[in-house]
Formats: C-alpha cells, structure tokens, sequence
C-alpha cells in the first residue's frame, strides 16, 4: 500500500487523490501550530485509486502574516516512509510534550518554593512564566467559534507574557528591584491578550509576528544581558547556566527570523526545542542553590557548634576566674578579721607572756615558747595572704622572721638568690602549701640554732630546669654547724627529738609534692648539715599526705 | 658599742613610748634606756599628750590601741605639732592593719612589741639615722595597692599614686626578701640611697589634711565631686 509523506509545511495542507481529499492537516489542531514543524503521513486507500494516471493534488494554505511553505514531498510505501514520519513526530511532537510535562513539574516546584519564601518573588515569578507556557504547549488551537476558544487563543499567544515573566525573573534574580515602571515588560503580551479577547484571528497572528516575536527576542537580549553581568559579578553556576540556555535561545530565535524572511534553505522553527535548554537550565540551577543552601546550613551548624564552644569555654574561664577572685577576696577579708582577733586578743597576751617571763628569773624557756607561738601567729596569717603564687613573696617574710630568730644567737643569715627571678610561679599555691614550706625551713632553720651549734646559715634559692624541661624552684638551708650521722633509712641516728623533726620535714615535703633531701656530715671541711627541698612543678590540690 | 652608747647620752635622745600593757610598757623602757635613750613613759593617750606638752621628744613609740583612745590620734598631732620628731608605730604582729592606718597619720615605721631588747634599740638608733625600717609584708601590701584591681583588698586605705617606678621596684625587691644591698645593684643605686627611698615612700603615703584626703580621693576618681 503506498503512502504518502508531507514533511512540513506552512500553514495547512489538503491533499486529495482523483478528486478524494485523504489528508486535510486544518481538522488537526496539533498540526495547525507553525511553530511545530508538524509532519503529516497520508494514506492512500487502494480503493481511490485505479489503473492509469492518477491524479494526485496538494493544497497549501496559507493565512499569513508568514509566507506558505511547503517541504519536499515524499511518495513511497508505508515501510519507507513510517520510520522517517516516526522520528519526525518524536523530535517534534514527542519531546515536546516530554519537555512540557518538565515544565509542569517545574511550575509547581517552584511555585511551592515562592510559596514556603514569600520574600522571594523571583520564584513565584518563574513558577508564573512555567505555568504560562505549561498551557501554552497543552491547549489546542480553536477549530470554531466556542465560548472557550478566545481564552484559548490568548493562552496560545501568550509567548510574550512568557518572556515577559522570564525576563522579570532574570533581573529580578540578577539583584535588581521590582519598580513600578516594570509593567512595561508586559505591555505586548497584554495588547495581544486583548486582540485575542476582541479582535479577528488574522489580527492576532499579524500582532503575534510584529509584536510578539520582536518582544521575545529584545527579551531574550535582556536576559543574556544582565546573565553574562550577574556571570561576571557574582561567578555563581546558576548564572552560567541560564547565560547558556539563553545563548542557545537567542541563536534559536535569529535562525527562525531568517526561516521566516525565507534566508535559510530549509525552514525548521527551533525557538520551541530550544526553551527545553532554558528549562534544563532552570531546573539545573534550581538543584545547585539547594545544594549549597544545604551546604550552607551544615556549614553554618558546624560553625555555630564552634562558636558555642568557644563561648563555653570562655565563659567557663571567666566564671573560673570570677570564682577565683571570689574566693581571693573571702580569703582576704578572713584574713583581716582574723588579724583584728588576734592582735586584739592572743597576741597581746603573748606579748605579755614574753614580758613577764623577761623580768622573772629562771622563766627563759615560758618567754621562748611564747616567742614562738608569736612567731607562729605571724606566719599563719601572713600565709593567708594572697601572694599570687609567689612563694618569694613568701619567703621574704620568712627571711625576716629567721633574722630576728638567729640574731640573739649571733648566727648569720646567708641569704642568696641564685637565679634572677628566684623561684617560678605557682598560680596553684594554696596558703596550706606556704605553711607548710615555711613550717619546714624553720625546722631547719631551728635544727641549726639548738643542735648544730653553727655560726652562719645559709638559704639559696634558684629555679633548676629539669631534664622533662619542667622549671622547678630549689630552696637549700645549709649549716656550718656539727652535723650528725644519717641512718640507712634516712632518719638521724642520734637523738629522738632531732630524728622527729626530721621526720617532721620529709611529711611536710611529701604533702607539698616536692622532694626532700638531706645530707650531713659531721667533719671535715664540709662539716654541716644541709637541706635541699626541691619543689614540684605542679603544687597538688589536696593534701596527699593527710591520711 | 659603748663609745655609740656614750654619744647618744651625750645628745640626750629623748623618746616618749605609750603603751597600755604594763609589762610590754617596762619591757621596752628597760631596752630603750639600757640603751641610753631618755624615755617618758605614758599609759593611756592623756598621759602621753601631757608627756608632749613638755616639749618635742626625738621619737614617738606608740601602741595603737589605748584604753581612753587611738594611737592614730596621737602620731596625727604629733606630726602636725613636731615636725621634726621620728614617729614609730609599736605593732603586736607587724601586720599591715596597725601599720599602713600609723604611717597614713605620719609614722614611718613600726616595732614590733616581742623584739629582742637589742633588736629595739637598733631599730630606733636606725630610725633616728634617718633608716625607716620596712617589713616584707608591709611591703608587699603597699605594691599590691599600686597595681589596678577592681575592687580595693580588705585593710586600710591607701594612696600609691605618688609612688615612682622606682619606688614601686625598690618595694618589690622588699616584698621578695632581698637585702638593700641586693635591691641596689639589682636597681643600680647606690646601697646609701636605698633606706632614703623608703623613708620617702612613708611620706608619700602619708595623708597631711583631711582636705588633702579629699583631694587625693577625687584625684584618684574614688569620690566624684
């Protein structure tokens, strides 16, 4: 059975066959869409033809404002042409329906994106201009007079609204303002709505060439535009994308100017197929600001989980701090109190005792011990006072109070600070730790007066670098007196009273974390006692030796 | 010793001492006139003021704390009526309470009340020479108001605004036990100069007038006018 194919033409064709019309492409509104490029199969029955020549006519018609065109016609068996008459349909009818089934989708997408940000009207605008070219490609052409088919012919017409949206889009996704002299953007697409309402067919297509057509183009001008401007100032993909599918347009529509003023051989409207490049773009551009938006977001919760870090930790610090000198100040002010009752009351007592023992006879030993428990009181309470973990600061009061003890013993006090600084600071020092040190250098200090029998003491202080690269401060109290004999286990072999000072000494060290060392020698030129107390790096919290 | 002992007779340093304590009181006489010093002895703040109104002693030793007043009242007179007179504080622990609030009034040093007879004499034989005697703690308490804390340490008020660097350094070498010695080289003075210092720093600390006291208070923005 023969067929016969019609490629293409321009704007609608009748075919007949020994006067039998098979083909009439006006009762198709598909095909009655120049912007298609519809192709049309016609099939001859058997029953219309007979032997001899056959008389086979092709009417084109034509109803402006564009000039007729008509393709190169084929003849052939079915088998030979359907598979030609198929790929046609697929590019040119197929695909667009797929592509505007694309565009549905988009407009919802979109329309749900303008809806949950309302502060962004680009979206609604897009989500509009799909809407608009959604019926657009769906509605068909009117075939007669109904109540419906000048909505239809607007809708059809509506290309310049369409652009008109897009364009909107563009420079309002570019960063520029809506302002109110935008509506001029619309006006083509409304003067052609109107001659759709009110006015003949012939004028709607004459309007839609001369208004529509150029309105499309200076639309698509604009928006490579502001794209390539807004490509160039903010280098996003989304703009990169749109500047491309805009390209692609804008070639498009200048190849279909030159079909219809006839300055291409062939005449293919492309402007069509070529908006799926704008929704590709669209959709691409779409899915590229959710992904950085999500990016965006984790980027941010990282940061902002940084931040709130950083802000604990400060605020920690600060609460420490606060804290510390809370606790400084308490100390402090105890410390005044305390002063005040013990001046007020003990101490004058004590003073008196030292008196009274002076002027008796034979109550030297009531008068030392008083002198004692004076020297005592004066170093609690200055031990209590907040030497910012100096234990110079310390020390030098101890210096004075040692002075006065060896004084009237006629002992002198060697007093050397190896090392500039003297000894390292320990923000950790607690007023029990100084008592403690200052408690053992007296008994030193005290073993040097009672049992040494020495002539001159002497205290170095330096600050030794460990070999962990830790600085430890180093106190030495060192005699020249007679010195004793150490025992195997460390402890003095001679008398008992001198065996628990020592003793005395070592729990001090030990609850202070530093070390102890002790050595004598009781002749030669090294004749003396000396003690070295090495201090930890780190002063401990509690006291270690208390249980 | 006792050709020194021999010329201080010769001047007759007289030395009023008031304190309450009956056996502190004899305790410290005995030291000072072993010593050779004159000494007027008073027991309450009457007492010491009749002992003023025979003439200017040399030095003033007084205790704070007086059953029919304030030591403080008695070195303010003194300071406004004998200029010349060395005043001392006698202190039962030396601590910065009894000793900033005397040398605030014009004291410039302290005693403290168990000191070793000879221990006492040398001191106000220092005193007289010109040497202010200064402790490690007073010391450190005075640095510590020199340096800007938000709110004032417990304890008597005090006005370091005077105080030079130097003087702030040469208080710093106190507070950490060095000998005067040890200060000046460290500083690059000379030993000599060093008690001179803390005499100084004594009068700057002191506070003449009450108006005076105002003054500093607004020049330090503690009051605002």
């Amino acid at each position: 059975m023969p067929g016969r194919c019609l490629p293409r033409f321009t704007n609608g064709v009748e075919v007949t066959v020994n006067g039998v019309v098979i083909l009439d492409s006006r009762r198709d509104p598909a095909a009655n869409r120049p912007d298609r490029n519809t192709a049309q199969i016609a099939v001859i029955p058997a029953s219309v033809l007979h032997d001899g020549a056959n008389n086979v006519s092709i009417k084109l018609f034509i109803w402006g404002p564009i000039t007729g065109f008509l393709d190169r016609i084929w003849v052939g068996p079915d088998e030979l042409l359907r598979p030609s008459y198929n790929l046609r349909t697929l590019i040119f009818v197929t695909l667009p329906v797929v592509f505007s089934s694309w565009q549905a989708i988009l407009a919802v997408i979109l329309g749900i994106m303008w809806v949950m940000r309302r502060h962004e009207p680009a979206y609604g605008v897009l989500a509009a201009a799909m809407a608009v070219g959604v019926g657009q490609a769906f509605l068909q052409t009117p075939m007669g007079e109904t109540p419906f088919s000048r909505l239809n012919v607007i809708l059809i017409s509506s290309a310049p609204i369409e652009s008109g949206l897009v364009l909107t889009f563009a420079l309002l996704f570019s960063g520029w303002k809506w302002q109110r002299y935008g509506w001029i953007i619309f006006i083509p697409g409304v003067l052609l709505a109107l001659a759709g309402l009110f006015g003949s067919q012939a004028m709607v297509r004459a309007l839609f060439l001369y208004l529509a057509v150029p309105m499309v183009g200076l639309s698509l001008l604009i928006i490579a535009v502001v794209t390539a401007r807004s490509m160039l100032k903010r280098r996003n993909v989304a703009s990169l994308l749109l500047g491309c599918a805009v390209t692609i347009m804008l070639t498009c529509w200048v190849v279909d100017l030159l079909s219809v003023f006839q300055m291409m051989p062939n005449r293919i409207f492309t402007a069509r197929l070529s908006y799926s490049a704008m929704l590709v773009a669209i959709g691409a551009g779409l899915t590229w600001r959710f992904a950085r938006a999500l990016n965006e977001v984790d980027g941010f919760a990282s940061r902002l989980v940084t931040q709130v870090r950083e802000a604990e930790e400060k605020l920690k610090a600060s609460f420490a701090r606060e804290e510390e000198r809370a606790r400084a100040a308490a100390l402090a002010r105890e410390r005044t109190r305390l002063m005040r009752d013990l001046h007020d009351g003990l101490g004058g007592q004590l003073v008196s005792i030292v008196a009274l023992s002076e002027r008796g006879n034979g109550s030297a030993p009531i008068g030392d011990a008083a002198r004692a428990a004076l020297k005592d009181l004066r170093l609690v309470i200055d031990s209590m006072d907040d030497i910012g973990g100096d234990l110079m600061l310390a020390l030098g009061s101890w210096r004075e109070r040692a002075m006065a003890q060896l004084r009237p013993h006629d002992i002198a006090l060697d007093w050397r600070a190896v090392t500039p600084q003297g000894l390292p600071v320990h923000p950790e020092l607690r007023p029990w730790h100084v008592i403690q040190i200052v408690r053992l250098l007296d008994e030193a200090v005290t073993n040097a007066v009672k049992h040494a029998n020495a002539r001159r003491v002497t205290v170095r202080i330096e600050t030794l670098a460990g070999a962990d690269g830790l600085d430890r401060g180093c106190i030495t109290v060192e005699d020249d007196g007679k010195g004793f004999e150490i025992a195997p286990d460390g402890v003095a072999a001679g008398a008992i009273k001198a065996a628990r000072g020592l003793r005395n000494m070592r729990s001090r060290a030990a609850r202070c974390g530093a070390e102890l060392e002790l050595s004598s020698c009781a002749q030669g030129t090294d004749q003396g006692t000396r003690v070295r107390l090495t201090l930890p790096h780190r002063f401990p919290d509690s006291d270690g030796a208390a249980g | 010793m006792n050709s020194l002992n021999d010329g201080l007779k010769a001047e007759a340093i007289t030395v009023v001492l008031v304190e309450d304590d009956a056996p502190t009181l004899w305790r410290l006489q005995d030291a000072l006139a072993k010593a050779g010093y004159q000494v007027r002895a008073a027991g309450t703040l009457a007492e010491a003021r009749a002992c003023l109104a025979e003439g200017a002693p040399r030095v003033l030793l007084t205790d704070l704390q007086l059953p029919d007043g304030h030591g403080v009242d008695l070195i303010r007179e003194t300071r406004q009526r004998f200029p010349d007179t060395e005043i001392m504080v006698i202190s039962i622990l030396g601590d910065e309470e009894s000793v900033i609030s005397a040398i605030t009034v014009g004291a410039t040093g302290y005693l403290l009340k168990d000191a070793f007879p000879t221990d006492i004499a040398a001191t106000v034989r220092d005193l007289v020479a010109g040497h202010s005697p200064i402790s490690a703690s007073i010391a450190r308490f005075i640095v510590r108001r020199t340096q800007n804390t938000p709110e004032p340490p417990p304890g008597p008020a005090l006005n370091t605004a005077k105080l030079t660097p130097r003087e702030i350094d040469i208080l710093w070498g106190i507070a950490k036990g060095f000998s005067y010695a040890e200060i000046a080289s460290h500083l690059g003075l000379s030993r000599q100069t060093v008690p001179g210092h803390i005499k100084n720093i004594y009068r700057k600390l002191e506070v003449h007038t009450r108006g005076e006291a105002v003054f500093e208070a607004v020049q330090q923005g503690l009051i605002k006018l």
